[in-house]
């Protein structure tokens, strides 16, 4: 019986050990490491629901009154837990009913292991919805949830697609006014910080429960007009199909507060299906966001600067040879009949849109009768960067490209560079840029921030966004401006005389012809050209009402400042007809 | 004993505080329908039948004719086993299968587990058989003692482990061997040599079974801290309960982990679910009173003169002791999972009833203790131990 009791001894002391190695063990766990389970509990039981906020929705003008042309309409997410969900019985369910709106692969998702949650279709409509809904009631299917979400809808069709842009399927807006103002169109997510059980299920445990309700977006009013719009994109889209060109872009601004009317970059592109496009660019807006060479059209702003500086007026008269050597390169008009050559008015060279005028103009601006002088660079470079801000985000609510202005003095080959610049070459800025720019010279002197939104909707009420810079600086004389409509007005005489233009209105313009850099140099077989032209519409003898710029090209295709001129011209008296603008007999 | 009880009322507490949760997430996960006390008057019913047995063992039977039913008691517990495992085989709606493991009979509003009336058949028999054997002077004997042990242990190892699955009511087995066996005077060479046999049998028995491997890399990927997968997520869970209990505690109904983060949450975690809910202190009680049962248990068996009666007390106290530190080790970390409920406490009817019935014998031997020890011869070894308490073991009876 000894020998049995000091065997119990073994078993009390098994017993102290284990007790001791289990007491040890739970202070370590449960004091030493308490806060890192906390934490890791924290991790796993905390539900994060997002309260998604509501989009706002985009207006444009008609008739002075907002009208929608974004809206909403709720859809809604199919979601299934790929670990309960029966594949066939889902599989079923979606072919038959929801087949559109499936957007993954199912056998790649049942792939995936440990997998509980997944979107499989999305953008369902209502009734599509309901039906699914019916074959989970009936117990055809488990585990599958539906989420509604807000879907764009879009009353236009395809209409300004390139201005407004899309929502991704995140609902992130893209490109266009839904990119650039996604922060007030989307709003503010609210979110519910909860405990939760293991199916996600809030629960009332714990103090720390969080609920930030959602801040929805804000319905955003745009100056565009939607007639006016729909009306210039049906004209341009006609010029299109008659012409070489692949693609147009079209401006309207009112030259004397910045307000855009119309803007479109077409081909459109459809924002309700934007993944059916041949590549991103299709979502570019031409207008804002792609530096260009407006050629010709930036002899109105040198002339701007040599008549403001007091260096030349209209009348002021030079020789006109066809051509000149500037750094040793021959730069030529490219109109070189007989007729103009000899000594002639800057006037006429701006109706011949002369090359060698402008030239002269620099020339003129540096203090110089026959070369381009240091001086006369940085003239030039101060009224086309600094003055009509060229080669500089203009600060459209929209998003920008900001181009290039050559630097004076920096640089080889500065004094050829800069007499291509008097035409509208060797410097890359946007057909906005442009525009406020031809505003300046032709309102009075006067360069102003485009426009595009008039501001929120709050109520019935528009109220003007907040934190937008907008500015007005006085760049050039009234006189300046006066004999630049002038000079402009009678670039167009003879449209007047071939009855396109109407009597009792000022219509003014000016064409370009860019070359294209093609594998890095100018291609001079002239077989690939992007045409340009601005213009001026008003009642005559007063300061013109709308600015209009028409920008003409494709791929491969030789575009003159001809054929925009075309669409201007049908432009301007669409415009007048549109807006009733009253002529002055 | 009040040990006992307080233990069955504790278990009632936390499974009254979880068991709404438990049919929720149970009715929300598998579409059942639970009701809310669903739980609680399960365990309420448990608990008033392990009294009944508890008392039962104290009073009514006596231990010496239940020792008597020794044999024929072996016979039937091995072939209840037997025939289950026939069902199952046959696929009959009799035996109740879950995850794959046959372990239940199934007669229609209760399920029995065979193996829990085999646990404590196992402990009456050896108890019998052993004593037989010492009076005879046959311990260590190849032939009368080896032979038979060895038949009867692998039988129930056999059923228990290989047949139903169930690797923890096989620990428990072990213990309750390996206990009764030290205290019958096995010679300590022949004692070590069958401790390496079984360590041996043990690492087959894992090796062979797939299950049983990754429940020990499993458990070793947790150590670790490796990403939770399907298999460390129990161990990671407990643990997590346990840890976010803290000091005191996050009071009862607000264990966030009993709402279906934690698996068998009522049942074998539930005393992780007791580490969030009560915290160190809690924990730290239930492991003090675990250890007066425990100690307690070992005192009687020290004081018990009949050699059959102490073995029997070893053996209930190996039973309690293993099913404890294995549970409690699993939920710690300590050791790989094995599916073991804690005794007293957890949810389940079959093993706290036969528990308690075992539980309820061992008192009745203590009281007899108190009495006959003083007739005692040997009283030098008894004195030194058992003396003072002499009126306290009174008191309890």
């Amino acid at each position: 019986m000894a020998k049995s009791s000091s065997r119990i001894k073994i078993l009390r002391t098994v017993t102290f050990v284990v007790l001791a190695i289990i007491t040890v063990r739970l202070f370590a766990i449960q004091i030493i490491e308490h806060d890192s389970w906390v934490a890791k509990a924290n991790q796993q039981h905390t539900l994060l629901e997002t309260i998604t906020a509501k989009r706002g929705e985009i207006y444009m003008m008609d008739g002075g009154e907002p009208v929608p042309v974004v809206l909403n309409q709720t859809t809604y997410q199919v979601i299934i837990d790929p670990a309960v969900t029966d594949k066939d019985a889902l599989k079923d369910v979606l072919e038959s009913y929801a087949k559109d709106y499936v957007s993954a692969d199912l056998d790649e998702v049942y792939a995936v292991e440990g997998l509980r949650y997944y979107i499989v279709a999305r953008n369902v409509p209502y009734r599509t919805a309901q039906q699914i809904a019916e074959k989970v009631n009936d117990g055809e299917l488990s585990s599958v949830w539906l989420k509604s979400s807000n879907q764009r809808v879009y009353p236009e069709g395809e209409m300004a697609s390139t201005l407004l842009g899309f929502v991704n399927a995140d609902g992130i807006g893209q490109y266009g006014v839904e990119g650039s103002l996604n922060k007030i169109l989307s709003g503010k997510d609210g979110m519910i910080k909860t405990i939760s059980d293991v199916n996600n299920v809030a629960l009332s445990i714990g103090s720390d429960n969080i609920k930030i309700p959602a801040e929805d977006g804000k319905s955003v009013v745009l100056s565009v007009d939607r007639g006016l719009e729909k009306g210039i994109e049906e004209i341009a889209a006609a010029h299109i199909d008659n012409t070489a060109a692949s693609n147009a872009a079209v401006l309207v601004m009112n030259p004397n507060t910045g307000e855009i009317l119309a803007m479109t970059s077409l081909p459109n592109y459809d924002p309700a299906n934007y993944g059916h496009v041949d590549s991103a660019a299709d979502y570019i807006n031409q207008v804002t966001e792609v530096p260009y060479e407006p050629a010709s059209i930036c002899k109105n702003f040198t002339f701007s600067a040599a008549i403001n500086e007091g260096k030349m007026t209209a009348e002021t008269t030079y020789f006109n040879q066809g051509f000149e050597i500037i750094d040793g390169w021959k730069i030529m008009n490219a109109e070189q009949r007989e007729s103009i050559y000899g000594t002639i008015t800057m006037k006429t060279a701006l109706y011949w849109s002369l090359n060698t005028g402008s030239m002269h103009a620099l020339m003129l601006l540096g203090d110089s009768n026959s070369e381009i002088t240091q001086i006369g660079r940085e003239r030039l470079y101060d009224y086309y960067h600094n003055k009509f801000r060229l080669g500089q985000a203009t600060g459209i609510e929209l998003i920008e490209a900001e181009g290039y202005i050559e630097d004076p003095n920096e640089g080889w080959g500065r004094n050829s560079t800069y007499a291509n610049m008097t035409f509208g070459q060797n410097l890359g800025i946007t057909m906005l840029q442009t525009a406020a720019a031809f505003s300046a010279v032709i309102n009075g002197g006067y360069w102003r921030t485009p426009t595009i939104v008039k501001g929120t909707m709050q109520g019935n009420t528009i109220i003007p966004l907040e934190g937008i810079d907008r500015e007005e600086d006085h760049i050039l004389t009234e006189e300046t401006s006066a004999t630049m409509r002038d000079m402009l007005i009678n670039n167009r005489n003879y449209k007047v005389r071939g009855g396109i233009d109407r009597l009792g209105y000022a219509i003014g313009g000016k064409s370009g012809t860019a070359q294209v850099i093609v594998n890095g140099a100018y291609d001079n077989t002239m077989s690939n050209l992007v045409g340009s032209y601005i213009g001026f519409v008003g009642p005559a003898d007063e300061l013109p009402q709308y600015v209009i710029m028409t920008k003409m090209w494709g791929a491969g295709a030789a575009l003159s400042g001809g054929e925009a001129q075309d669409l201007f011209d049908s432009l301007s008296n669409y415009v007048i007809n549109y807006l009733k603008i009253k002529p002055v007999l | 004993m009040f040990t006992t009880f307080g233990l069955m009322a504790l278990g009632l507490i936390v499974i009254y505080a979880i068991g709404p949760m438990r049919a929720n997430v149970l009715n929300s996960t598998y579409g059942t329908n639970y009701s809310p006390h669903y739980f609680f008057l399960g365990q309420l019913r448990s608990v008033a039948i392990s009294l009944v047995a508890f008392f039962l063992a104290f009073k009514v039977i006596p231990y010496k004719y239940v020792r008597k039913f020794a044999k024929p008691l072996i016979i039937v517990a091995i072939g209840l086993s037997v025939l289950l495992w026939l069902l199952a085989a046959a696929g009959s709606s009799l035996a109740k299968c879950e995850l794959g493991e046959c372990r239940w009979f199934n007669l229609g509003i209760v399920s029995f587990q065979p193996a829990e009336l085999l646990k404590l058949v196992l402990v009456i028999y050896l108890a019998d058989f052993l004593a037989r054997k010492r009076e005879a002077n046959e311990i260590g004997n190849l032939k009368e003692f080896w032979l038979p042990i060895g038949l009867v242990s692998a039988l129930s190892l056999g059923l228990v482990v290989v047949a139903q699955g169930d690797l923890g009511t096989g620990v428990a087995m072990i213990a309750i061997i390996f206990g009764t066996l030290l205290v019958a005077g096995v010679p300590t060479k022949q004692y070590l040599i069958m401790l390496a046999i079984i360590a041996v049998g043990s690492v087959g028995a894992i090796a062979t079974s797939s299950h049983r491997m990754e429940r020990i890399t499993a458990w070793l990927d947790t150590i670790q801290g490796a990403e939770v997968t399907d298999s460390t997520y129990h161990i990671e869970n407990a643990m997590l309960a346990i840890g976010t209990g803290g000091f005191s505690g996050v009071g009862i109904g607000n264990s966030v982990q009993a709402t279906g983060y934690l698996p068998e949450s009522i049942n074998d975690s539930v005393f992780a679910i007791m580490g969030e809910t009560f915290g160190f202190v809690g924990l730290f009680l239930v492991v003090a009173v675990f250890g007066a049962l425990l100690t307690r248990m070992l005192k009687v068996a020290e004081r018990t003169q009949p050699s059959d009666q102490r073995i029997f007390v070893v053996g209930v106290f190996s039973w309690t002791l293993a099913q404890f530190a294995v549970n409690i080790m699993a939920m710690t970390g300590l050791i790989p999972v094995t599916g073991v409920t804690l005794p007293l406490l957890s949810y389940g009817g079959t093993s706290m009833i036969f528990l308690a019935y075992a539980l309820g014998l061992v008192l009745q031997i203590s009281c007899y203790t108190s009495r006959e020890g003083i007739a005692d011869e040997d009283i030098s070894s008894r004195r030194r131990i058992g003396g003072p308490h002499h009126s306290s073991a009174r008191r309890h009876s």
